[in-house]
């Protein structure tokens, strides 16, 4: 069965069995392995894109559910000029360790902000309860995206 | 629909996904947010059945308030615990706001949640409080609603025939000074799957002291979600005191016989659920007057 969707602006079409997850055929059958496989059950958050702008975990996401949908995968936030203000709060904050975490982090808050640009620290830290990241202990994660928010109201 | 493959079945109407459980649904599986059957699927290997997908489905994401509260199927925990036309209905918001993750609560819905009939389903104690009423639709036998306790038949069973939508969830109108909550006890705060969950509604009677009227519902002790009535009978228009909670809470563990599993043991759940009673009619009761806590 064919799959038809835009994954980062680009159409893409895909033969599929259909029962496979968006998160497979994100990193098999499109080399995009900036998302991450860690739990496969919806626990770890590190598998978070955005279809049609909603943060889901694509390791329980059907693929063929994404038919004819908008995908936005870590790979599409660095632009032409770099990495974007999110991700580079990240790294002045020291949000990033391992990394492993950081793909699926950075596509929640994606979400998060595009609905809520000006988060209080309480919702973050309830929007973030799906991701888990073991090195930072979550503070340098909550202090890019302070940071992220003071950096886009000053522009 | 002819170039569809057969493996996964989408559908954009009622219409269209009730002809395809009258000609296939002994061999559909419905999948809605997948949250809780894509799990179930990797895990478990199955990969014969096929899928109908039925999130694309309009009109079932809507929740109304006009005399009766009904949600659509496809309402998802994140909608329903943002939802302030659901303020009567506390304690669904809560436990909405407390299935899985924010990633699960924007694609799992409440209608995945009362068909999964899981024993650790979060909405369905406040479900079960409220009276919740399930609106089944077929292609042949129109629509039926069935009260959730009735709907639940086991652990992970359900009343649906294989040829029907599960299309949305009445609520009964919430006593009028009635306060509710819900409180889950859980290793970690919102992806954990809870270990004890506990809905409530209490009616303070008047007078401040008795207690008018009281409905509580558990999930995760025992192998389905189910309301308290035992406890509820011993509450009724009784005098709140430290005996009487603590007789409630012994009421209650002879009900549901607490299991014991890979998330905790019997001998925790049986010490955590009678204090989560118990916190969770205080957190009721201080809801309707502020301080009042005559047991303490």
């Amino acid at each position: 069965m064919e799959l038809i969707f835009r994954v980062n602006g680009r159409s893409e079409r895909l033969e599929l069995q259909g029962h496979e997850t968006l998160l497979d055929v994100l990193r098999n059958d499109l080399c995009l392995t900036g998302t991450k496989d860690g739990c496969r059950e919806g626990e770890c958050g590190a598998c978070t894109v955005l279809v049609n702008g909603r943060a889901v975990d694509s390791c329980i996401y059907a693929a063929m559910a994404a038919y004819d949908a908008d995908i936005e995968t870590v790979e599409g936030l660095a632009k032409n000029a770099g990495l974007n203000s999110l991700q580079n709060a990240f790294a002045e904050s020291g949000g990033v360790q391992c990394g492993f975490c950081t793909p699926g982090f950075l596509m929640m808050l994606t979400a998060l902000l595009d609905k809520y640009p000006h988060p209080d620290r309480d919702l973050v830290r309830d929007a973030l309860s799906g991701n888990i990241c073991r090195c930072t202990g979550y503070a340098q994660i909550e202090e890019a995206v302070a940071r992220h928010v003071e950096q886009r109201s000053g522009e | 629909m002819s170039q569809m493959p057969k493996q996964f079945i989408s559908v954009s109407s009622q219409e269209e996904a009730l002809a395809q459980l009258d000609a296939h649904g002994e061999e559909l599986q419905i999948l809605a947010g997948g949250t809780d059957l894509m799990v179930q699927l990797q895990q478990s290997g199955q990969r014969a059945q096929r899928l109908l997908h039925i999130e694309n489905i309009p009109g079932l994401r809507n929740i109304t308030c006009n005399g009766v509260t009904g949600i659509g199927a496809l309402c998802t925990h994140r909608q329903i615990a943002e939802s302030t036309s659901l303020d009567n209905y506390r304690s669904l918001r809560q436990a909405a706001a407390q299935v899985g993750g924010w990633q699960t609560q924007m694609v799992g819905t409440i209608g995945g949640n009362v068909v999964n009939a899981s024993p650790a389903a979060d909405t369905l104690p406040p479900l079960l409080i409220h009276n919740a009423r399930v609106t089944l639709v077929s292609q042949s036998g129109g629509s039926r609603a069935v009260e959730l306790g009735r709907f639940l038949l086991g652990r992970r069973q359900t009343d649906r025939r294989h040829d029907e939508l599960v299309s949305g969830i009445t609520l009964a109108r919430r006593p009028e000074r009635g306060r509710d909550c819900y409180i889950k006890v859980g290793r970690r705060s919102a992806t954990e799957v809870a270990i004890v969950g506990l809905a409530a509604c209490v009616t303070p009677g008047r007078d401040g002291r008795t207690l008018e009227d009281v409905r509580l519902a558990i999930c995760s002790v025992c192998p389905m979600p189910k309301r308290l009535y035992e406890v509820e009978h011993l509450m009724q228009g009784e005098e709140i005191s430290e005996a009487l909670l603590e007789e409630a809470g012994e009421i209650m563990l002879k009900h549901i016989d607490p299991i014991d599993d890979v998330r905790a043991s019997k001998r925790y759940r049986s010490m955590v659920a009678p204090r989560v009673l118990k916190h969770a009619i205080a957190c009721c009761i201080e809801n309707v007057s502020g301080d009042l806590r005559p047991w303490n």
